[in-house]
């Protein structure tokens, strides 16, 4: 997966060995320190809700720097979702890098129609954030297209300017 | 201005996205449950759906899952994948909208519901039915 947005750029790649967890290995740009590093990264599912028409996760993730340790991140996450209607969160500490950020986020989505398996699906987002480093809360809408493994998503926020999430599942 | 035009355009497929799939949805699904009991319970399956896969199947045994937590195409494929590594399973279809995963075995297969469950468990979801469709 590739994401391009106000704060970092990264490439990363992960392997899921079982439902509970993946590693993978990421490779970070940071737009405020200007550093440049890979990480190792871990996501360990810490609960699961399946029911007929939905589904609700919550993670925790945390990561750590290869060449440096001080850079590490960790971070809470979750979602529920129909085929309808999406919901997460997240609230992530990031530390090193000559600096403290401590980011939340709130994402909601409709699928504007349900799509069959196979087809291209669509998501309509709106996506809150706010971090220590600028206190105030930028809001703004996000489009998601997903078809078969790939994902992409868009955002946009004139003081950020384009959020660029894409995403591949082999 | 360009990026309104842009975001406006992006918006205006996805509008024709949703009118095309709504109009294809706008049709009765009246009789589009089999009255056939398997198991004791009714085999809820879209009809069309499952005589489709049965005739491309001809002989085979068939299995209806009923899955829990399968709510995009990612769970799908996933499901796909790993019941598409078992040399047994013939043919393999997901219907996301019903929760159900279709699976014909070959005629000589005997068939591992404890398998089938720890598959579907294996990919992040639950079981909460198995109903082999007698021939």
């Amino acid at each position: 997966m590739a994401n391009s947005g106000a704060q970092t750029d990264n490439i990363y790649w992960h392997y899921t060995p079982n439902i509970n967890y993946s590693l993978g290995l990421d490779y970070q740009r940071d737009k405020i320190s200007g550093e440049a590093f890979p990480s190792a990264r871990l996501t360990y599912l810490i609960n699961r809700k399946n029911t007929t028409t939905s589904q609700r996760n919550l993670y925790l993730k945390t990561g750590i720097g290869l060449d440096n340790s001080t850079n590490h991140f960790y971070a809470l996450a979750g979602d529920w979702e129909t085929r309808r209607l999406f919901a997460g969160f997240s609230a992530k500490q990031v530390s090193g890098m000559g600096y403290e950020l401590f980011e939340q986020s709130v994402k909601l989505g409709i699928a504007p129609y349900l799509g069959a398996y196979g087809d291209l699906h669509t998501w309509l987002m709106i996506e809150s954030k706010k971090d220590n480093l600028d206190d105030r809360r930028i809001t703004y809408p996000v489009l998601r297209f997903f078809k078969g493994g790939a994902l992409i998503e868009v955002g946009y926020h004139k003081k950020t300017d384009w959020d660029v999430h894409l995403m591949y599942r082999f | 201005m360009k990026k309104f035009l842009l975001a406006a355009l992006l918006l205006a497929a996805t509008a024709s996205q949703a009118a095309h799939h709504e109009m294809g949805h706008m049709h009765s699904h009246e009789g589009h449950v089999h009255d056939t009991m398997v198991d004791g319970q009714k085999l809820s399956v879209d009809a069309e759906r499952f005589d489709n896969f049965v005739s491309a199947v001809p002989g085979d045994q068939i299995v209806v899952i009923s899955v829990q937590g399968m709510v995009c195409d990612f769970c799908a494929r996933g499901i796909e994948k790993t019941f598409g590594k078992d040399s047994s399973v013939t043919k393999i279809d997901v219907d996301l909208a019903s929760g159900k995963v279709l699976l014909s075995y070959s005629p000589d297969t005997e068939i591992d519901r404890a398998s089938i469950e720890k598959n579907i468990l294996n990919n992040g979801l639950n079981t909460t039915a198995i109903q082999v469709v007698e021939k």
